[in-house]
């Protein structure tokens, strides 16, 4: 299993290699570059753009500038994000843990709910509760989340006189006065502010989540090892979640893995309406401001993300189903 | 009994003001425009209460910060906030957009206009107790403006005339003087220049890491101001937090210290739908409002927990603009602008007949929801002094666009419904705008449909804003007609680069190294002559007649600008609206009602 985890690993300096590559191209391709803003700036001279271009090498061929880029990642420097007037370093670690801390809590409510559902519709295949889930499933599925974010927001707001629902938070991560607060407001504060892009993020993704548990486990449900055991006079409890559900998971798992990479690449239209702090956002504006090595930092994230979550998957499917262990 | 008088004017103007206002909103869907003059003018008598200490402001805004830097900064992401913190010599008076005594309490010039003198105010200090003093300004301009280890940044661009620094010099500790090179007209007005502390920037100017400073991670204690207000904290996309400079060197009337609010708390909100709600539901004091949610603030008005101000024409233009550029690749010999295109966007009767075709009512009735202006003159209205109201305009009229047309010899000769030029080519060209401003888009789309219905063939394309600039700037110059805006400003000697033919901004033939026109060659020496001339009733004559010519020539076709919609939460007082200034220019006056919030 370590061999298999190292070759992984070696497999994925390549794969992020080209994939930086081709990032960085496809940046350079796009006319015009970051200065654009100072070239339309009236107070700035010619010279003052000169200089900047010289200074990040913008007037260098897109091998020489994507191989300056390589050896001060070699060096452990992503480089300066122009946009935000800070090393990519300083900028992607400030955010990463917002949207990571939007990605879990959307991540294990999602999960937390979608399964049970899912396995609680395929067990009652065809009964009512199966049909208002599956019509609320692809009513969740069919609303763009931006959307259900504007929404809630604006029920939020008609609910403004009545007590918690009303005080709701409808943007941002904190409040006014949060440098403030004391400790566990502070807590309280950033909870109550997760609360409406969760439910978003979660109503979105339990959706398909729901409908692949439930297919998966009608699937076993229907398998011959499942009548056996009903003949064999097995609890039905037994025969559904000691049987079934056991290899009902397993493709969840993989899901998983890619789920994962999802955590920090996952929501940028709904962090910009929620003006949440995230990596997602930041990397929207970064790609529209032709932001380089910002927008090669943030890949490089999400690439790295989603090698881990492959591997993470792998490891965990060897965990749970010894078929693969062999 | 004076000032009692006064007052008493300006609450019966309120009150008819107020009443108007109710009539208006009675009738649905009303937007008749205001008199901004005669809100300007009231904005100009006002008198401020005395108001009270304590509570705070919540204000938004689009952006992060990106320094704290006045010297290095570039972008009005940063200005937003550095202008509470830091003042200049002079500041720019927030009604009447002119330079008025700030740090400096009077200076004086030399008949030859090149040297002036500046005496600072007596007592005043920065933040943490120290004298502001004249070697402040002297290492403001030598040690930090003038210094070439630091980045190349735009106050340098303004304080290097015919490409020379000034000759500064502190006198004693109380006087500084300025010896300019040649005479510069905008030079009372740039000394809003932002003056930095030498007792704590010197010793980092030293060890050359002042580029680095003032940055967004730089810890708040140590950034030592002048103006009305600290930072205090900021969290990255969230919140900027201000608290009051107690060492400020304004009082009220009756001696009580300056600024009244203990803390103005910037929210940052990137998304405007989640911005209006924030701003009905209480938690943002402030709007900057559009066209199309003004019917819905103007009813929820009524509830009583904010008001809403319109106050005439807002400043950012959008016009289009045709390619004039005369010039060959050096390489290929090729023209950049195909030479039958080029005649018609050369020949002024061409573009005329463009302005006339631009529907102008209906941009502001679709775009801005009746709520808007259009646009004659390269200065607005709300930009002050030497905004010009009498030019040429051109109000939208097909009949006039099409004898014009007419005129330059376009008739549709093939019955196809495009027309074509003498020698039989059909109008056809290609017009770009970029993508990402949905008022300009909206506005583009009513320009296709105008053009096109007086028998233009047009390409219509949205590109990302970057690209266009690289087009419009660079060669080849492959591009017909685009339609861009640009903010403006109070001094017209700073849109030199736009209208100057050598300048790089001159969008419709950049960088000309002789005047290719002879309107050019005399809007070029208008702005020669009005960065010298130091009479500034002399100097509003030429740049009256900068406005006048742009306007006769129409290089560029202005189209229509959005009204200025302010909403401002009731617990606010002491608000004086002034078209010029918006609502927030007298922010160390504002104050908070007490116990009209809880929060």
């Amino acid at each position: 299993m370590h061999g298999e985890i190292l070759r992984r690993l070696a497999i994925a300096i390549p794969q992020l290699l080209i994939m930086t590559f081709i990032t960085f191209l496809l940046i350079d391709l796009a006319p015009g570059d970051i200065l654009a803003q100072y070239r339309f700036d009236p107070r700035i001279s010619q010279k003052t753009i000169k200089a900047l271009e010289d200074k990040y090498h913008f007037d260098k061929p897109v091998f020489v500038q994507y191989g300056y880029w390589l050896v001060n990642f070699c060096k452990g420097d992503l480089g300066y994000s122009f946009s935000r007037n800070a090393p990519v370093t300083a900028v992607i670690l400030e955010r990463v843990g917002n949207t990571f801390l939007l990605g879990i809590f959307a991540l294990v409510f999602t999960w937390a709910i979608a399964i049970p559902l899912g396995v609680f519709a395929a067990v009652r295949q065809y009964s009512w509760t199966d049909r208002i889930m599956s019509f609320i499933s692809y009513f969740g599925m069919s609303l763009p989340s931006f959307f259900l974010a504007l929404l809630l927001m604006y029920l939020i707001y008609l609910a403004s006189g009545i007590p918690l629902i009303g005080s709701l938070p409808i943007s941002g991560m904190v409040s006014a006065g949060f440098d403030q607060f004391p400790w566990h407001r502070k807590i309280l504060d950033i909870g109550a502010h997760l609360m409406l892009p969760t439910i978003v993020l979660t109503v979105g993704a339990l959706a398909s989540l729901q409908r692949i548990a439930r297919g998966n486990m009608l699937e076993e449900l229907r398998k011959n090892y499942i009548t056996t055991a009903r003949a064999k006079g097995l609890p039905e409890n037994r025969v559904v979640y000691g049987h079934a559900l056991r290899n009902a998971i397993n493709p969840l798992i993989t899901l998983f893995g890619f789920s994962f990479s999802d955590l920090l690449s996952g929501a940028a239209l709904l962090e910009i309406i929620i003006n949440w702090p995230g990596l997602g956002s930041c990397m929207l504006a970064a790609v529209r401001s032709q932001d380089t090595f910002l927008v090669m930092g943030s890949m490089l994230m999400g690439g790295g993300m989603l090698v881990l979550g492959n591997l993470l998957a792998d490891v965990l499917l060897i965990i749970s189903d010894p078929r693969v262990r062999s | 009994m004076h000032r009692a008088l006064i007052s008493l004017c300006s609450v019966s103007l309120l009150l008819s003001l107020t009443s108007c206002h109710k009539q208006s909103a009675s009738k649905s869907g009303d937007a008749a425009p205001v008199d901004y003059m005669a809100i300007q003018k009231k904005a100009e008598l006002f008198v401020p209460a005395v108001g009270k200490t304590g509570g705070e402001i919540i204000l938004s805004t689009f952006s992060d910060p990106k320094s704290f830097n006045p010297i290095t900064a570039t972008e009005t992401s940063t200005s937003e906030f550095t202008q509470y913190m830091y003042e200049g010599l002079v500041r720019i008076n927030g009604v009447s957009r002119l330079p008025e005594p700030s740090l400096a309490r009077s200076w004086d010039i030399s008949a030859d206009g090149l040297t002036w003198t500046f005496h600072l105010r007596p007592g005043i200090l920065w933040s943490d107790s120290v004298p502001i003093t004249a070697a402040d300004v002297e290492f403001t301009f030598n040690q930090l403006i003038y210094n070439n280890d630091i980045n190349p940044c735009s106050s340098r661009d303004i304080f290097l005339i015919n490409n020379k620094p000034l000759n500064v010099a502190a006198l004693d500790s109380a006087t500084v003087q300025f010896k300019l090179p040649v005479p510069f007209a905008p030079f009372l007005r740039s000394l809003s220049q932002e003056i930095l502390p030498h007792h704590i920037w010197a010793p980092i100017v030293k060890k050359k890491t002042f580029a680095q400073a003032l940055g967004i991670r730089t810890n708040p204690d140590s950034m030592v101001v002048s103006g009305p207000f600290c930072l205090q904290s900021y969290i990255s996309s969230q919140k900027v937090v201000f608290k009051r400079n107690p060492h400020y060197w304004q009082k009220d009337s009756t001696g009580n210290q300056l600024p009244y609010l203990d803390r103005v708390i910037y929210s940052i909100v990137q998304d405007q739908n989640a911005e209006l709600l924030a701003f009905k539901r209480g938690d943002i004091d402030f709007l900057a409002a559009k066209g199309e949610d003004f019917p819905g603030l103007k009813k929820d008005e009524a509830n009583g927990s904010f008001t809403v101000f319109r106050l005439g024409p807002n400043t950012g233009a959008n016009f289009l603009f045709f390619n004039q550029n005369t010039g060959r690749d050096s390489a290929t010999g090729k023209p950049f602008v195909d030479s039958v295109k080029l005649s018609w966007f050369r020949n002024v009767t061409f573009r005329k007949a463009m302005a006339y075709a631009l529907d102008k009512e209906s941009m502001i009735r679709i775009v801005m929801n009746g709520l808007g202006y259009p646009q004659w003159s390269p200065m607005t209205p709300a930009e002050g002094y030497f905004y010009n109201p009498s030019v040429t305009t051109y109000l939208y009229n097909i009949k006039e666009a099409k004898r014009l047309l007419a005129e330059a010899g376009f008739f549709d000769k093939n019955n196809d419904s495009i027309l074509e030029d003498k020698e039989g080519h059909p109008l056809e060209f290609s017009f770009c705008t970029n993508s990402g401003n949905n008022v300009r888009l909206k506005i583009a789309e009513i320009i296709r449909k105008d053009l096109e219905s007086i028998g233009c063939k047009i390409h219509f394309q949205q590109l990302e804003f970057n690209s266009i600039i690289a087009k419009i700037s660079n060669k080849p110059y492959e591009w017909d007609a685009v339609l861009l805006g640009l903010t403006g400003g109070s001094e017209p000697h700073f849109g030199r680069n736009v209208w100057h033919s050598s300048g790089n901004l001159h969008m419709w033939f950049p960088s000309q190294s002789k005047p290719s026109s002879t309107w050019e060659t005399s809007i070029d020496s208008i702005f020669d002559a009005g960065v010298v001339e130091l009479d500034v009733v002399k100097r509003k004559a030429l740049y009256d007649q900068w406005q006048s010519s742009a306007a006769d020539n129409v290089p560029l076709i202005y189209t229509v600008l959005a009204e200025q919609i302010y909403c401002i939460n009731n617990r606010i007082k002491n608000i004086n609206p002034s078209p010029n200034g918006g609502i927030l220019h007298n922010i160390e006056r504002l104050y908070v009602e007490t116990g009209a919030h809880a929060r």
